[in-house]
Parts: structure tokens; C-alpha cells; sequence
């Protein structure tokens, strides 16, 4: 079982004051806090070994550079990918999916179609449609049912051997939804040919993922929403489909020869990783991974379950709360809500003023808002540094607030 | 009165309230008070871009003077854009384009008022001086 107050005592934003209150902070969807081990270990290395990386022979660029490839391992383990060469560092989830559309997409033909779902987020969204645009391909999106889950026999009627890509969010930044991965591969590898990617924003946070298990083929995590900085994610990919791919951007470092009129790439993972890479944030997400590892996702994972049935309790006993959240047995610990009669901003400003910190919005997952009728909705997430009071918190502020708003 | 009068009656009156909660209760005050909106101006032409709500802002020019009209769908939102709204009323073009002051560092109003730039009063506040510098040009 996870010690909350012990895992609370390592992140040093919990010593601040919002509003004369101690901060109640339920917007890890949005990004979660740091633990002084990654701030550290960022710090350390500005201090004692910065230098550019893959360049030197010098005692500095060849520290800089081993703690820097090291993390390549460290996430192969965490994720267990096939091979440290299959990690590619981006600088977070959406420029994954920009690099995956702009590499993948070329090679399809005019009307290949590329299956994504109602409730993705924009970053899962747009670089699709950007490149449907340029490469006439169409976007078909699965259909999610009443319970907040994806139709399955929608998505076997969208699959043909048009389908070329299906992009899934694994976990939903808006219900907390949990597809259920291995059944939606099979499916899709039965009926087609086409890659399958898993958007692991929220579900690498918070759960245990093993890519050789789920059958996938890319995954998009981002570094910041895992207690890692910003400006720093992966994408991981299957060797052979790394090694079939052109690179996306050019410059140093992805190069093996270069001449006037012509160059050859570098090697996977060095092809897509143009340019001096956010070097020490990859170090960052190393110190990230390893907090994370200490204390084992097996214990992340249940303790988003645990959270996720007590504050499913606690928030559904609030009079005239509307919740977007999954109704399946297991889900993410997040939670999408509106009030009819008064605005998400609104309640968010309120809930501000007793230190409690949600997002109000539409979270970017602006149509699947749009479908439910919702111009915003407030949302409160929960990380392994969250418990069950924090969730009374919220509960309390948002029936104080109420009061005053209604 | 002028717009550095109004602005001072204004900061004497929030000041009275000593913390962010008491702040947003004043302004969900004036939005509950403030004049009935006309459905007919809750269009796309008098909406305010960069707020986190919706919310609109109707110039009206009358002898020489311009007005507003306002409105959000949220009540905090509603209570500032009222407040600003009465500021920037029953004022010239021209002196609304020259007013130097800042709002932003007038009004201690929390996050709403914060000097970001993609923040709503601020959208607020350049829609009003947009309005204006197009009747004194």
C-alpha cells in the first residue's frame, strides 16, 4: 500500500499555501508535481557533468551522454519494449503523434482511412486530420456509449483493409475510460493491416504497461504527467517499423554521412532525434522513472483504483453533480464534472479560493464536450500523492461553492 | 465621472473585501444585479475571443459618448466584464484610447486579474479599446 503522506513529504510544492489553505492539488491530468529526486538529479547534472551529448571526448560529454542513453534503458524496462533503440525521446506526447502522422502517413494511398475515437484528446486528433488533409486520407472515429466506454461493435464495422492506422487514447484525460487494449488489437490485426497506436498520456502515469503484452505497435507517453519535467516524452515503436521509417526532422546528430547533394541517416534512435536532444530533461524522466519504479506500478495502479472507488463514492453523493466518468468496474481516477446552472469556470474560481486546484475546460477533447452538449466541464485527477482527503476536500469546497454560485 | 474616478471607486470597494472568496462574491453580486442582456447581442460579432467562458461586449455610441452592454455565461466572468463595462461607459472614444491606466495593477482580483496575456480581462480590456480607437480615428 502506498504512504501517502510519506510520498507527499518528497514533493516540495506541498509546503505552499494557496489562498490561506494547504494546497489540495487534483490536476495531475493536466500535468503532475515534481519529487525533489527529479529536480535533483536535473540540478545535479547542471551542476556537475553538463555537456552536449554524442560530440565530446571529454570526461563531461561522455558522463552527460551515458546518463542520457541509460534512460533509454531505464524506459525499455519500464514499459518493456523489445529494445533500448526503440525509445525515441520527443519533447512530449504530441509531438510523438506529429512525428508518427507526418513518417506513417506519406506512404497511404488516397482514401485510406485512419480510425481514431470520439474521445480523444486534440493531440490524437489534429496531426491526423493534418495529414488526411495533405495526403487525402479519411478519419473515421469508433463511437463511445452511454457508458462512457468505446463501442466495440462499431469499431469492427469501421475496420477494412482500407484502415491503415488506429490511434487509441489508453487511458481517457476526460473519463477515465481504460479500452480495453488487447481486444481492441486483435480485433484490428484480424480485419486489417494497419498499425496500431496507443496513446499513453495518462495511462503510462498511472498503470502498468507492457507493450509486448498489449501486442501494440507505437506508443506516445509524455515525460511531465509522469513526474518527469517538461519538454521531454517518448515515443516507442517496433524496431522494424522504426527502421522502415524516414525521419521527420533533419540537422545534427540523426546523420551517418552528409554531403552537398545528399545525406544517409544515422541509425534508430538516432534517425529521429534531430539536433541537440532536451538532454536533461531525459535524465529527469530517468530520475522519474526510477521514483516511480521504487515504488512499483503494481502499487501506482491500485492505488488509482483505490482512489478512483472512493472518490467515485464521495463526488456522486453531491446533489445536482453531473459526472462524465466511466462506468466500467475499473477506470482512471478521473473526473469530468458539470453543474446545470452554474459554470465550470466558475466553480473552479470558487474551488481555487479554499486551495483546491482542477482544470475548467473542454480539457482538449473539444468534440466528444461538443457531443455531450457541454461548453466546459471542471475536472479533479488523482496521483500517487492524493488521498482520500483530498477527495473530501474537493467534496466540501464544491458544496460550499455551490451555495454562493447557485 | 471620470474613468480614473470610477476605477479608484472601484479599488476602494474591493479592497473592503480582504480575501479572493469575498472578491468573487462581490463580483457574483454585480452579475446577479447587473441589466438584462438582449438575446438578440449573444452573437459571435460581440464576443469577447480568449475568455475561458463566453462573454460579450456591446458598444453603443450616443452623443459622442460610448456605452456598454455585457454579458458571460459565467457569473465571476459576468461580475468583472460589468464592472468594466461601467468603467469604459458614458466615456468619449477619445478618452478611453488615452486612459493610461492599468486595470491589471489597480484591482487585486487574484487569477482572474493576472498579467497573462491569453487571460480574459485582458481580451476584455483591448475589446474596449479597440472599439474606441475606431471612432477616433
Amino acid at each position: 500500500m502506498i504512504k501517502v503522506t510519506n510520498i507527499k513529504k518528497d514533493f516540495p510544492i506541498f509546503e505552499r499555501q494557496i489562498n490561506g489553505n494547504k494546497l489540495t492539488y487534483l490536476d495531475s491530468g493536466a500535468t503532475s508535481q515534481k519529487p525533489n529526486q527529479v529536480i535533483d538529479e536535473m540540478s545535479d547534472v547542471y551542476k556537475n557533468n553538463n555537456a552536449n551529448v554524442h560530440r565530446g571526448t571529454y570526461v563531461l560529454s561522455s558522463e552527460t551522454t551515458s546518463k542520457y542513453e541509460n534512460v533509454r534503458s531505464k524506459f525499455q524496462k519500464f514499459i518493456n519494449a523489445y529494445d533500448s533503440d526503440e525509445i525515441i525521446f520527443t519533447k512530449g506526447c504530441t509531438e510523438g503523434f506529429n512525428l508518427l502522422s507526418n513518417s506513417l502517413c506519406k506512404d497511404f494511398s488516397e482514401g485510406d482511412e485512419i480510425i481514431l475515437s470520439e474521445i480523444e484528446h486534440h493531440a490524437n486528433i489534429i496531426p491526423w486530420q493534418m495529414a488526411a488533409e495533405k495526403y487525402k486520407l479519411k478519419i473515421k472515429y469508433i463511437k463511445v456509449d452511454e457508458s462512457y466506454n468505446l463501442d466495440m461493435n462499431h469499431l469492427e464495422e469501421l475496420l477494412s483493409s482500407k484502415t491503415k492506422i488506429v490511434s487509441i487514447v489508453g487511458e481517457s484525460n476526460m473519463s477515465g475510460m481504460l479500452p480495453n487494449i488487447k481486444e481492441i488489437v486483435s480485433s484490428v490485426k484480424l480485419k486489417s493491416d494497419a498499425i496500431f497506436i496507443l496513446d499513453g498520456a495518462q495511462l503510462v502515469p498511472h498503470r502498468v504497461v507492457d507493450v509486448q503484452d498489449l501486442g501494440i505497435d507505437f506508443l506516445c507517453v509524455s515525460g511531465h504527467k509522469m513526474l518527469g519535467p517538461t519538454g521531454i516524452g517518448v515515443v516507442w515503436g517496433r524496431k522494424e517499423l522504426w527502421d522502415s521509417m524516414d525521419p521527420v526532422y533533419g540537422g545534427g546528430d540523426m546523420i551517418e554521412e552528409v554531403h552537398y547533394d545528399k545525406a544517409t541517416w544515422a541509425q534508430v534512435p538516432h534517425k529521429f532525434e534531430a539536433g541537440t536532444p532536451p538532454f536533461v530533461e531525459a535524465i529527469g524522466l530517468g530520475a522519474a522513472v526510477d521514483y516511480l519504479q521504487n515504488i512499483s506500478m503494481t502499487e501506482v495502479q491500485q492505488h488509482s483504483d483505490n482512489l478512483r472507488e472512493y472518490a467515485k463514492n464521495k463526488l456522486e453523493n453531491i446533489d445536482g453533480l453531473n459526472i462524465v466518468h466511466s462506468l466500467s468496474k475499473n477506470a482512471g481516477c478521473t473526473f469530468s464534472m458539470s453543474v446545470d446552472g452554474a459554470h465550470a469556470t466558475d466553480i473552479s474560481l470558487m474551488l481555487d479560493t479554499y486551495g483546491v486546484a482542477v482544470r475548467a475546460g473542454h480539457h482538449c477533447v473539444q468534440p466528444f464536450h461538443r457531443k455531450l452538449n457541454l461548453d466546459a466541464t471542471f475536472r479533479a485527477t488523482g496521483y500517487i500523492y492524493n488521498n482520500e482527503e483530498d477527495f473530501d476536500t474537493l467534496a466540501s469546497a464544491i458544496e460550499d461553492s455551490l451555495k454562493i454560485l447557485k | 465621472m471620470s474613468i480614473e474616478d470610477k476605477v479608484l471607486r472601484y479599488k476602494k470597494t474591493l479592497n473592503i473585501f480582504p480575501n479572493p472568496q469575498e472578491k468573487y462574491q462581490y463580483l457574483i453580486e454585480q452579475a446577479k444585479k447587473s441589466e438584462d442582456f438582449p438575446d438578440e447581442l449573444r452573437i459571435d460579432e460581440f464576443k469577447v475571443n480568449g475568455c475561458q467562458s463566453q462573454v460579450w461586449l456591446v458598444p453603443e455610441e450616443k452623443d459622442d459618448r460610448l456605452f456598454f452592454k455585457s454579458d458571460s455565461d459565467a457569473l465571476i466572468a459576468k461580475g468583472l466584464v460589468t464592472l468594466i463595462a461601467s468603467i469604459y461607459s458614458d466615456e468619449k472614444p477619445q478618452d478611453i484610447a488615452n486612459s493610461k491606466i492599468d486595470l491589471m495593477e489597480e484591482f487585486e482580483l487574484g487569477v482572474i486579474l493576472s498579467p497573462a496575456r491569453r487571460n480574459g480581462a485582458f481580451s476584455m480590456l483591448k475589446t474596449i479599446r479597440e472599439f474606441a480607437l475606431k471612432l477616433t480615428d
